[in-house]
């Protein structure tokens, strides 16, 4: 029996809509894979881009991030910043090898629980695909 | 054409003045092709300044890298202004230093020096073995002379010229208080970053493999973050223990979680004046990597750093329509 690869995906939430949709996801009984580990930050504009070097260093075979709408931030603005700084950070991580696959970034409101599955299904798919990645990953030290 | 005299004289008149507290130029260095920054503050040391092909340090570094002590209680700030000579790619620096208000307008003087190119020194040294001799050069009619004590040899500006004079479009100062000659013609040369897209027509897996050799070779010495002019954060995060967001041991994955970082915090912000790509003692083509986020900063905000003093920094500001295809 072989044992299907298990894709660890690391997810930054926003506080105020990503949270509380993957919530409502749970609530309303939606399924979804359970390779997700969810960080809850107040804003997307809050995510530093080395969060998602480290997570990859750390071990993370794919990154999602994930705020609010255009328009509909808690704070205003900081999703807009967040999504200059990931455009950037996409491109960048794609030209230095690191699959598409493994980065991605969605808009999903409090009440969209049923996106949230969607989003979730494919980012984790994506990284099945594209399979594990440990060229990246910090060595790990035994004492 | 580079007026010695002008500069000269324009040097000797800045540094004597009352409110301006050294002037950084150009001096011949001690061999070969290498040549100095001259940091003037009495005006008979002028005479020593050159401007000259060989001039391809960018010498805004030191308007950030100077240290900022803190003021004896019952003593002033010394406000006095620095004068800095800028080449066209200089200038970027001095703007984009400005535009993210890292020095304050009233407190540099800019001396611009319309510039033809400067050398690649690999390249130089490659045609001409470096021996201890001190050499100058000069721009002539698109050839570049170097004055060896046993005659000159002039030798077409494209088998000298670093790459990114090859293809520079600002080759006058975008801001200067004085422009010491004539502006240079602007020429015909566009940039249609082909390093980049060559690297991008290839595989992620090519592309990985190709930056682990460049990244591995990398002695993590940091030199390309020192003389970087727009790197300039007091407390940077490679020299911060707690958190340690890049471990210190030199393996694939610190080296480029580093070069990433890096690369990352020049997103909008890098000029191209190449100086990383020129001080690194491994020869990464950390350009390569950084022309990649400019052409991105280029065709997805029409933003180009150091080159409108009224503009703001691109990664604090925002425009609701920004493009955003990639978002789920």
């Amino acid at each position: 029996m072989s044992e299907q690869f298990e894709p660890n995906v690391v997810a930054f939430l926003c506080n105020w809509c990503s949270y509380a949709g993957a919530d409502l996801a749970g609530t309303s009984r939606i399924q979804y894979p359970p390779n997700l580990n969810v960080i809850r930050v107040m804003c997307t504009g809050r995510i530093n881009p080395l969060f998602v070097i480290n997570a990859f260093q750390q071990g993370a075979d794919g990154v999602l991030v994930s705020g609010c709408h255009p328009g509909d931030c808690h704070y205003m603005e900081g999703n807009y910043f967040a999504r200059r700084r990931f455009t950037m950070m996409k491109e960048l991580l794609d030209y230095v090898g690191v699959d598409n696959k493994r980065f991605h970034m969605s808009w999903v409101s409090a009440s969209e629980g049923a996106k949230w599955k969607d989003v979730v299904k494919s980012t984790v798919d994506e990284a099945k695909e594209v399979g594990p990645f440990a060229q990246f990953q910090r060595n790990k030290i035994n004492w | 054409m580079a007026d010695l005299e002008k500069l000269i004289t324009v040097a000797k008149e800045t540094v004597s003045r009352d409110d301006v507290k050294y002037l950084i130029g150009w001096r011949q260095g001690t061999y070969g092709f290498r040549v100095s920054p001259h940091f003037i503050t009495e005006p008979e040391e002028a005479d020593k300044l050159i401007f000259s092909p060989l001039c391809s340090n960018n010498l805004a570094t030191y308007l950030t890298l100077v240290e900022k002590l803190p003021v004896p209680r019952g003593q002033e700030a010394d406000t006095r202004k620095i004068a800095l000579m800028v080449k066209g790619c200089d200038s970027r620096a001095v703007v984009q230093q400005l535009v993210e208000q890292g020095i304050k307008r009233e407190s540099v003087i800019i001396l611009g020096c319309p510039c033809q190119g400067v050398v690649d020194l690999a390249k130089v040294e490659e045609k001409f073995p470096a021996g201890l001799e001190q050499v100058a050069a000069r721009w002539d009619d698109g050839k570049i002379v170097f004055q060896f004590s046993d005659g000159e040899k002039a030798v077409p500006r494209e088998e000298v010229l670093a790459d990114k004079c090859l293809r520079c479009r600002y080759p006058n100062p975008v801001l200067a208080d004085t422009l010491l000659w004539e502006e240079v013609e602007a020429g015909s040369s566009s940039d249609e970053y082909a390093d980049v897209s060559e690297l991008e027509a290839k595989t992620p897996e090519e592309r990985w493999s190709f930056w682990e050799a460049q990244f591995s070779s990398c002695v993590r010495c940091y030199s390309c973050r020192n003389v970087c002019p727009m790197c300039y954060c007091e407390d940077c995060i490679l020299d911060r223990l707690n958190p340690t967001w890049v471990n210190r041991s030199n393996n694939i994955s610190e080296n480029t979680a580093f070069h990433l970082s890096r690369a990352f915090h020049l997103a909008g912000r890098c000029i191209e004046c190449g100086e990383c790509e020129r001080v690194c003692p491994v020869n990464i083509p950390i350009m390569t990597l950084n022309r990649k986020l400019t052409k991105e900063v280029r065709e997805k905000f029409a933003y180009e750093p150091g080159t409108d003093p009224a503009s703001k920094p691109l990664q604090a500001s925002y425009r609701p329509n920004d493009q955003e295809n990639f978002i789920l």
